[in-house]
């Protein structure tokens, strides 16, 4: 590797993707990331080939006579041809991973993955041809489309995550739905008595602020008691995790004896770590916790996410944040046990009343299902990338971890987690000068960086513990993804470093 | 206000309505563009199931797609709620509600169920309501909420009276006192009617009911709650919430109403039972009422939510805006219904004062309907062999009368057929020959699919 090349590297942002920090991090200049230059070279003809193939004319595609074969359905349905299984795709090469998320807004350093996730156009493009279809003819796409299509989705998320039975994958719209699923069904066991009043949820701290306002609706109004895990943050080790849950575990049994549900985040949302869930899931089996429910929100697409291997009753994921999916769509695993499994409803009861979870949530009345028909094309667009999903994931975390280092160092601070214990998200503090001392003050902090920066990034406040000198109170979330360059880094470092060399705190917010 | 317009992607800035307008109406060729993406040589008689939504539109809601996936946080923290309060707005000055904060945006009639229902089936579990205590619904209310009652009330110690619709029917009064009769046996053994659940246009069969006056009714017999299930009801009647006077109303906007899949507006009369319904998908705003709980009930995409506005510019193009679509549907489907029931010999399911923009029309008794499944395979074939897409519905014949019968038989089946803006004369034309084809050539439903 020439430095003549670092140097043409450095100045193109793009390639950033391929190839992060050219002068810092000789590790990664590894000879894979060449094949990134060599197809930047050759234009890849297959990838507008497939692109094409989204904007045919479905007219073209179906007719008045409905006896379309399963196969010619396949083919149609999934908008795309089965090119996979004949060639192996060239990699995508820079200017059409820059094609699909032109739709970004080039003046944002879109740093927070986490929150909302992102869309590449060709499988916005494959959600827009199944909107089409059911716009073109709705009954045809309800009795003859829809729920065989529903049932591929599942049977590749299934085979995705290592389920057993197709059965035990239920398409929702999000980990939020997922949770009020669950919990519906812990709050009728408390109803008709087969929990008794005082039993105990345990939940982490950092639960999302949606789930906890779920837990309290169904499993409060019903009669159950509500346990938190507090977690240190910073946090260094799994064992300080672990040691806080055991403790959680052993203060549920002693209050009440049962705890009928543990509720554990893979990934947390704020402050963002990675959760030893294997370990506790274990731990739950041994202290008799009757279910156990994973929020897994940030899950598939940015960790491993083997069922079998996790081992818990229920199991969600968004596939929006970081698998590609348009907005929205997630899996509810529930896993298939001998002993009798607790009956899980779709709160929106419909005709399918009473067929099991999964169908039931294929068919919730009339909406637009869209979103969970595209998850072949998400696969697809993965398959672009050297090593598919799980290179993608690797060079993620290579990648913000890098990039946390590097904003650390620059401001003078710290990362809120050791980096086996982050994914593609990392906690990253920021300057004590700053003056972040409340939840309003990260918002506010989070609100003046967009509006006057450019950048997006959650901010959270850290309450200091007594004692602390100089405590960093404000980390920054900052993730990355396949269209992040270092430039976005760069610029949120910079936008620190000014607002710091300026003399900015928070206390100069407006009331 | 303008700028907030603009960035929404509408091409026109104000509230069209409100001005005169000076140009001239929506053209048929226009029209025919707006719903160009519908599939041709399909005669679509059967609106009333998944609604239809012009080309406009659609690229209003591709412009709040794409807002999103620009940048999403932006989106979420100064677009979002705004927008849905906007469509708010616009809905509770369509229906009359006195507050916006009786509005609530919702995925359709179904989740709507769901909530009220939910709320009832709490009201049993603390001991508000008594075991066997009853709720009271139409014996055709549509399936899924069918299923709902089962979920929530049968579960929760609730029993559940069933209201025979007479249909055929020839006039409101025979609705009326099936419903009366319906609330005294409710009321019986000292139980409590605690809910009815009252359609404002029954699915199948077709017919719209009284709903001010069986509210009434409800109001005088001592009904806690009432909840008029309007599916179809706006863009297809007019829709008067404080008139009708229920306690939970809901419509889906995508069926009549010209928006994307899909949105609902669930209206909750202002009381105490305001605080007692929830959303089921519990978010952030647990707790701020239901209108607000629904604006956020975790990342998905609510663009169908935010076009509402745009739809009132697009129904302003017509002449007489939404109540002249309104007639005009009316009054060409009734005809449509008698053409084909003079071509077949056949009769309507409800006088033309019951109907909105769907109508029932008797179906040839030879065709020999004899089941539900016997209507179901006749209606794919239509779609398969003929391109036409009809519900069509079996009425078993009553013990004591019969039914009505045409020159061959009992009439068993009867078709639901709509008009919305974008029918022309050939899709009814279409039915009436495809049917008459198969009784010319003597093929009873049994038969089909099996040459």
């Amino acid at each position: 590797m020439s430095r003549a090349m670092c140097m043409t590297w450095r100045h193109s942002s793009r390639l950033f993707s391929c190839c992060p920090l050219p002068f810092t991090s000789p590790l990664l200049l590894a000879p894979s990331h060449f094949h990134y230059i060599i197809s930047d070279i050759i234009v890849s003809h297959h990838h507008s080939h497939l692109l094409s193939s989204f904007t045919q004319n479905p007219s073209s595609q179906s007719s008045i006579m409905e006896s379309s074969p399963p196969h010619h359905q396949q083919n149609e349905s999934n908008g795309t041809h089965n090119i996979s299984k004949k060639s192996k795709p060239m990699l995508i090469s820079e200017s059409d991973l820059r094609f699909e998320f032109s739709h970004h807004d080039p003046s944002i350093a879109r740093i927070n993955n986490g929150s909302f996730g992102s869309c590449p156009a060709s499988v916005t493009a494959a959600q827009h041809h199944w909107q089409l279809l059911f716009l073109r003819q709705p009954d045809h796409f309800y009795f003859n489309r829809l729920q065989p299509a529903i049932l591929r989705s599942r049977t590749l998320i299934k085979d995705l995550v290592n389920a057993d039975h197709v059965d035990e994958i239920s398409l929702v719209d999000n980990a939020t739905t997922a949770a009020a699923i669950v919990l519906q069904q812990i709050a009728w066991a408390f109803t008709e008595g087969r929990f008794q009043r005082g039993d105990a949820v345990v939940m982490l701290h950092y639960a999302y602020g949606a789930v906890k306002k779920s837990i309290h609706a169904y499993v409060c109004r019903a009669g159950g008691q509500v346990i938190e895990v507090p977690l240190p943050f910073p946090v260094n080790s799994n064992e300080e995790i672990v040691d806080e849950f055991r403790r959680a575990l052993m203060r549920g049994k002693a209050n009440s004896g049962r705890v009928r549900l543990a509720v554990i985040d893979h990934i947390t949302s704020m402050p963002s770590v990675l959760i030893p869930v294997k370990e506790l899931v274990k731990i739950c089996r041994e202290e008799g916790v009757d279910q156990v429910f994973v929020d897994a929100a940030h899950g598939i697409g940015c960790t491993d996410v083997d069922m079998k291997e996790i081992g818990a009753d229920f199991y969600t994921s968004n596939l929006h944040k970081w698998f590609f999916c348009p907005p929205s769509v997630a899996f509810l695993y529930c896993r298939k046990t001998p002993e009798t499994c607790p009956e899980l409803h779709h709160p929106v009861v419909s005709h399918e009343y009473g067929n099991g979870l999964a169908i039931e949530s294929g068919w919730i009345g009339t909406r637009d299902y869209s979103a969970q028909l595209v998850v072949s094309d998400a696969i697809e667009f993965t398959n672009r990338f050297e090593g598919g999903i799980e290179g993608i994931k690797k060079r993620n975390h290579d990648g913000v971890v890098e990039m946390g280092k590097m904003l650390a160092s620059a401001w003078g601070t710290n990362l809120g987690t050791p980096q086996e214990m982050c994914a593609s998200l990392i906690m990253v503090g920021l300057p004590v000068s700053l003056g972040i001392s409340s939840d309003s003050d990260a918002m506010k902090l989070r609100k003046h960086l967009r509006e006057n920066f450019g950048v997006e990034v959650p901010i959270y406040y850290r309450h200091p513990k007594d004692g602390e000198v100089n405590p960093i109170t404000g980390y920054a979330r900052i993730s990355y993804q396949v269209y992040n360059t270092i430039d976005d880094y760069y610029k949120f470092r910079d936008a620190v470093n000014q607002l710091v060399s300026d003399g900015f705190t928070c206390a100069l917010f407006p009331k | 206000m303008d700028s907030d317009r603009g960035e929404n992607g509408d091409s026109s800035h104000n509230h069209v309505s409100k001005k005169p307008k000076l140009s001239a109406f929506i053209s048929e060729e226009e029209i025919r563009q707006e719903f160009s993406h519908h599939q041709r040589g399909i005669a679509r008689i059967n609106n009333g199931s998944f609604g239809s939504c012009p080309a406009s539109i659609i690229a209003a809601q591709k412009k709040w797609q794409l807002r999103f996936l620009q940048q999403p946080d932006d989106f979420y923290f100064n677009h979002l709620r705004k927008g849905l309060l906007e469509s708010r707005t616009v809905v509770k000055g369509l229906i009359n509600a006195d507050s916006v904060d009786e509005v609530s945006l919702i995925d359709n009639a179904t989740t709507a169920a769901a909530i009220v229902l939910q709320q009832i089936g709490r009201a049993f579990a603390q001991g508000k309501f008594q075991k066997g205590d009853v709720v009271v619904m139409l014996h055709c209310a549509f399936q899924s909420v069918k299923k709902s009652i089962q979920a929530y009330v049968t579960g929760a110690g609730g029993s559940v009276i069933e209201v025979q619709l007479p249909f055929p029917l020839t006039s409101k009064e025979e609705i009326v006192s099936e419903f009366r009769k319906g609330l005294e046996k409710g009321k019986s053994d000292g139980r409590h009617v605690r809910l009815a659940i009252i359609d404002h246009i029954t699915s199948m069969p077709c017919v719209v009911v009284p709903v001010e006056e069986l509210v009434k009714i409800c109001r005088q017999e001592g009904v806690d709650q009432v909840f008029v299930d309007a599916a179809h009801a706006i863009g297809s009647v007019p829709v008067d919430v404080k008139e009708i006077g229920a306690d939970f109303y809901v419509s889906n906007l995508h069926k009549w109403f010209f928006c994307p899949p899909s949105v609902a507006f669930l209206y909750c009369r202002k009381s105490p039972l305001s605080s007692e319904v929830h959303h089921p998908v519990v978010s952030h705003e647990f707790g701020n009422g239901l209108a607000i709980e629904s604006s956020w009930i975790g990342t998905r995409d609510y663009s169908s939510q935010l076009v509402v506005p745009s739809v009132l510019e697009f129904v302003s193009r017509f002449e007489g805006g939404i109540e002249g679509i309104m007639m005009r549907n009316h009054e060409i489907v009734v005809k449509m219904g008698e053409m084909l029931a003079k071509s077949w010999g056949t009769n309507l399911g409800a006088p033309p004062e019951m109907c909105a923009s769907m109508i029932m029309v008797g179906l040839p008794s030879r065709l020999f309907i004899s089941s539900e499944e016997d209507a179901m395979r006749l209606r794919s074939y239509l779609r398969q062999h003929h391109g036409i897409e009809v519900p069509l519905h079996y009425q078993a014949p009553s013990d004591v009368e019969g039914g009505p019968k045409d020159k061959d038989g009992l009439v068993t089946g009867y078709a639901r057929i709509s008009h919305q803006v974008y029918n022309s004369f050939d899709d009814y034309c279409k039915f009436r020959d495809a049917i008459n084809q198969l009784v010319e050539q003597r093929r009873s439903c049994k038969m089909l699919f099996m040459e």
